[in-house]
């Protein structure tokens, strides 16, 4: 299994987010993980990269625990394994392909001008050549994504985590940002986990799904499994009903 | 007294742990600082610093802040004299030794020390700002996941340019406050340049700890309010309190550092 959350418990002050959390994740699949806001979506990725450590359980990637690495020892394992985030953290006194040769300069040690070079087919990839010399102040949310996205794909990597890649997109670039995700999974072969709110996502390009409920994982299944569960619970969350059991 | 003492326990524990909780508040607080200061100068020292994001930063601190440095320092200056002179009158009438005295007092104490709360307040506040913005909106995390050591990218060049750019607005702090000293002395007390400007009591040792204070003040502004910036938490309302916490335990550090450096300057290098 290429990724293995085993029993992860985290706690923020009084805050109990993740109470064990167990869910393995299989090559090459699109994974999403779904629940309330503040259940500790974005808390439970982050600790498979190394940006939070957890206060009990391991985590597995491609067999290797990789929760007690030092920071540097994370290197590698961030290389393989890029995050695009919620609000796409490109640095704003950087254009969009110095964002992008970041990690090739820092990854791979390649010159400025050789990561400056790459970065630009990246950006190309994700339709964003043309804006390569702009700063990320002067463009659209859907746009900053895009070169968000094409930042985490410059290493070519095995695993990608979307932190809510679709929040605040219209329709038409959440859609767009969709079909790259599902894309890297079909053509690709890249394991995708993608915590999301976003039912059309969910339901289009997830090949499995896993609801995080009061700090447990409530359900691991395909979307039809979930369409069909009698969970109370979840069928309140994916029908996006304001009266029901859940409690938020 | 006994069934007593059982029942004041917990009332004592309760004490005792209000009084511990902002003790350990304090130590874990210090040992972040001495960890962000380690790695720091290990950064500084492991490979040549990014040249260019040493002089944005340079620019940003010393340049901008300079307008800021000389207004306060010309006032401070003119009322260092005129309290001065009106307190030496009251014992005697003679102030030929006014300057003398005055340029020492600004050397070792007002020119370094005023010129550093003001850029706490300024400069600090801004890498406390710059720092926390990015950490609440995951840019620290982004930088991480690029394999760029956020104090290596972050707070080294901030570290370099306010330890050089303190250190030479202090020397300005200086100039400024002088000659805003001599004019105020011109005009209030009717003594010439020649007269204020009196060195004969100011020896090699009084810049040592100017220079001392101007260098142990440009390492702690960056330091404390990087340390703010980097462990903030909640959103725009975190970096409001990492903001202010970064002003506030800056200047109390250099208040503390004044404190420290003035009495090893006075036993090392005793005032002429």
């Amino acid at each position: 299994m290429p990724i293995h959350f085993r029993n992860l418990q985290k706690r923020f002050g009084e805050k109990h987010v993740l109470r064990g959390v167990d869910i393995e994740v299989q090559n090459g699949e699109c994974f999403f993980v779904i629940g309330a806001s503040g259940v500790g979506k974005s808390v439970l990725i982050k600790h498979l990269v190394g940006l939070l450590r957890p206060d009990a359980g391991d985590i597995f990637l491609d067999g290797e625990e990789v929760s007690r690495l030092s920071e540097t020892a994370l290197y590698p394992v961030r290389k393989k394994c890029a995050m695009v985030f919620q609000n796409s953290t490109l640095f704003d006194s950087m254009s969009c392909v110095e964002n992008v040769a970041l990690p090739l300069r820092m990854h791979k040690g390649l010159t400025l001008e050789a990561a400056l070079i790459e970065a630009e087919q990246r950006l190309e990839q994700v339709h964003m050549s043309e804006f390569a010399r702009a700063f990320p102040p002067e463009l659209g949310d859907g746009m900053r994504k895009r070169v968000a996205i094409a930042r985490a794909l410059t290493l070519d990597p095995q695993y990608v985590l979307f932190d809510e890649p679709t929040t605040s997109l219209d329709p038409i670039s959440a859609r767009r940002v969709d079909k790259l995700i599902y894309e890297l999974s079909r053509s690709y072969g890249v394991t995708s986990i993608v915590v999301s709110h976003d039912l059309t996502s969910i339901f289009t390009i997830a090949d499995r799904i896993a609801m995080l409920y009061q700090g447990h994982v409530r359900m691991v299944g395909t979307p039809d499994d979930f369409r069909r569960t009698p969970d109370p619970i979840i069928q309140q969350f994916i029908t996006g009903q304001a009266e029901g059991p859940m409690e938020v | 007294m006994t069934i007593q003492l059982e029942f004041e326990r917990p009332d004592r524990e309760r004490a005792l742990d209000k009084l511990r909780a902002p003790l350990l508040a304090l130590w874990r607080d210090l040992a972040g600082l001495y960890g962000l200061l380690r790695q720091t100068l290990r950064c500084c020292l492991a490979k040549r610093p990014d040249r260019q994001a040493f002089f944005e930063q340079a620019y940003a601190v010393g340049n901008g802040s300079v307008l800021f440095v000389s207004v306060t320092m010309t006032v401070v200056g003119m009322i260092t004299v005129m309290q001065s002179g009106v307190q030496t009158q009251r014992v005697l009438p003679e102030l030929s030794l006014l300057g003398a005295n005055i340029i020492q007092i600004l050397a070792r104490e007002f020119a370094p020390t005023v010129c550093a709360l003001m850029l706490a307040t300024r400069v600090g506040a801004g890498i406390a700002a710059e720092i926390g913005s990015m950490v609440v909106t995951d840019q620290v995390d982004a930088l991480r996941m690029s394999a760029a050591d956020p104090v290596d990218y972050l707070v080294v060049p901030r570290f370099l340019a306010c330890v050089v750019m303190t250190t030479a607005l202090t020397y300005w702090s200086l100039f400024i406050s002088l000659v805003a000293g001599t004019v105020a002395a011109n005009l209030i007390f009717d003594l010439n340049v020649n007269t204020f400007v009196n060195f004969s009591l100011v020896g090699a040792g009084d810049f040592v700890v100017m220079t001392l204070k101007g260098l142990m003040y440009g390492a702690a502004i960056p330091i404390v309010s990087a340390q703010r910036g980097l462990t903030t938490f909640g959103g725009s309302e975190g970096v409001g309190w990492a903001t202010t916490n970064a002003v506030v335990h800056s200047s109390l550090a250099i208040i503390m550092l004044d404190l420290v450096l003035s009495i090893v300057g006075y036993i090392v290098f005793p005032p002429v």
